[in-house]
């Protein structure tokens, strides 16, 4: 049955329509869930809150567990689901360059928006920024070339490269994600902070 | 806490069904004769010369080209980037690696496709997948991208946007023997190859 | 704890554990209808696209990067899902903030900076985001989220290096947050 829109059970147009309404929601989940103070996001490198973890963790899980459920009762077919595909070097080196915008900006892209959409000018800026970069690669996309396509490794699963079971790996990330989110009730309460 | 303690008592049970619950994917297993036949018939592993100059020209990492001639006929001419497995060492293990994996897209060619074809159907039938053929091999290949015959005036539109994708790769391949002197020369101007590719469709995406 | 709830409380923020599932069950969907997860640069780079291809279209068959994207997405790069979800997103932004009252132009900053310096940073922070998204092919949405959920390695890759990076470097920004 699913997906619905690469075996062609909707439109391209109804996808699209579709597409807006998953942004309002994932919009209004993120917002609600604090995304949008920057404060609260860049608290997760302090201890001081830890709400990034758990939210990215939670979701990562859930979605991960309903997709394995759907596979399983034949609703989803995985094979046509989008894998982003593994290039380990730009994986790698454009992750550090993000983790730099992390601590620096104290926003990611989508919760960038989040934050302008209810008045924060320290978003919107980091926006105006998000354009810049995007420019900035693009215009000196020569340079880059190289590293960019370097070490391709297809569209490998976490699951294949350890060996281990799609369901087994799961389960052992639900344990790990567990453990980090008792670590950060603990270290929320060790480095509290009354207001910011 | 009392919310972390639910979301625990909820998610541990459902990950400890999943894990529990066999892998259902049997990989590389063999086809029958009828399945072979059918495949080969409809002719799925055909790719079209058009798409795999495409691919080169825009440098994509995940082509991988694969002569079955002879090593001579290797050393004397071979396509860009390509590698050298003769078809009558196929099964040697030093080559397994390469045939069955799914990280790249594997073309076989050969002068024509008949040998291309062979190597196909041997790997299909140990259950790789990811292997395709050149359509119409290395002659077609010299005689239709690399030195594209002038469509004539009352050809089709994509005749000509055919002949001006092919002309375009040909001098990005440094293709027709003609050695292109001008640096500056056409680059690709990402025309689109006319005719696509018979693989499986997938969602683009990217964020 | 019991501080941090009461924190919470009074700000109305969701249950972080509650908008974890929310926000799973919103990729799920996206997947389910879409096959495909969420994202977020993706949407900035078909607007810097269209700029380009707007002010100069000699410009953007200069630019490999821009014209095999632009390419791809039948000539126009506006027509693409990412830029359809991120009008949502901020669609949907603004109605949580207008629900729970928190809509207010400001500069949130920590009080032992400037509004001036956290604005700088938040400039330059923006264009390393937005330039490392390029180079890793999707941010902490489209590559790290939805890549983990989908089990794809280089989600796990980028989302350890997105966060193993800002941790490192948290202590020399310390200033800025707390």
């Amino acid at each position: 049955m699913g997906p619905l829109a690469p075996n062609e059970i909707i439109s391209e147009n109804t996808n699209f329509l579709f597409a807006f309404f998953i942004g309002i929601a994932f919009g209004w989940v993120l917002e609600s869930s604090g995304f949008s103070s920057s404060r609260k996001l860049a608290g997760i490198f302090y201890g001081y809150d830890a709400v990034v973890l758990k939210v990215f963790f939670t979701a990562a899980l859930t979605a991960m567990l309903g997709m394995l459920f759907m596979s399983m009762f034949g609703w989803l077919d995985l094979d046509l689901v989008y894998v982003n595909p593994t290039y380990l070097t730009s994986a790698i080196a454009g992750g550090v360059v993000m983790g730099v915008g992390f601590i620096m900006g104290g926003f990611c892209p989508g919760t960038s928006f989040c934050g302008a959409a209810i008045g924060k000018i320290d978003a919107m800026v980091f926006v105006g920024g998000l354009f810049i970069g995007v420019y900035g690669f693009a215009f000196t996309y020569g340079w880059w070339e190289k590293l960019y396509l370097a070490r391709y490794l297809g569209e490998p699963k976490i699951s294949e490269t350890l060996g281990i079971s799609d369901g087994l790996f799961g389960l052992l990330m639900i344990l790990a994600a567990l453990g980090m989110f008792v670590v950060a009730e603990w270290a929320e309460k060790k480095f509290a902070r009354e207001e910011y | 806490m009392k919310q972390l303690k639910l979301l625990a008592l909820i998610i541990i049970p459902l990950g400890i069904i999943i894990a529990a619950m066999p892998a259902d994917k049997v990989k590389h297993s063999r086809l029958t004769p009828d399945e072979l036949l059918q495949e080969a018939g409809a002719g799925v592993q055909f790719i079209s010369p058009d798409v795999v100059a495409d691919m080169l020209v825009r440098k994509d990492p995940s082509l991988k080209l694969i002569d079955v001639r002879t090593p001579e006929e290797f050393e004397s001419f071979s396509l860009p980037g390509a590698i050298n497995v003769p078809l009558s060492n196929l099964l040697s293990d030093e080559y397994s690696d390469q045939l069955n994996q799914d990280a790249y897209m594997n073309v076989f060619y050969s002068n024509g496709s008949v040998y291309a074809n062979q190597a196909w159907m041997i790997t299909r039938q140990l259950g790789y997948e990811n292997n395709f053929v050149l359509e119409g091999g290395l002659n077609y290949w010299f005689g239709n991208i690399l030195s594209p015959a002038t469509p004539s005036q009352t050809s089709p539109d994509e005749e000509f946007a055919r002949y001006d994708f092919r002309k375009s790769a040909a001098a990005a391949l440094g293709g027709g023997g003609v050695v292109s002197t001008d640096a500056a020369a056409p680059a690709p101007k990402a025309v689109k190859p006319p005719v696509t590719a018979k693989a499986k469709k997938k969602p683009s995406g990217g964020c | 704890m019991s501080n941090n709830t009461s924190t919470n409380k009074s700000r109305n923020y969701l249950n972080p554990y509650l908008g974890g599932v929310l926000l799973g069950l919103v990729l799920l969907a996206a997947n389910f209808v879409s096959g495909r997860g969420l994202g977020a640069s993706g949407a900035i780079k078909s607007v810097v696209a269209t700029t380009i291809g707007t002010v100069n279209k000699e410009a953007i068959g200069t630019m490999p990067f821009m014209a095999e994207y632009a390419e791809s997405h039948s000539g126009n790069p506006m027509k693409s899902w990412l830029v359809f979800e991120m009008l949502g997103v901020i669609v949907g932004g603004f109605l949580s903030g207008a629900v729970a009252g928190r809509l207010k132009l400001k500069v949130e900053h920590s009080p032992k900076i400037t509004s001036r310096r956290r604005l700088i940073f938040a400039l330059a922070g923006g264009a390393l985001f937005g330039f490392g998204s390029q180079l890793g092919r999707g941010c902490t949405s489209g590559s790290a989220l939805s890549g983990m959920a989908v089990l794809s390695l280089g989600g796990f890759i980028t989302m350890m290096a997105i966060f193993g990076t800002a941790f490192a470097l948290a202590y020399f920004f310390r200033k800025n947050w707390i």
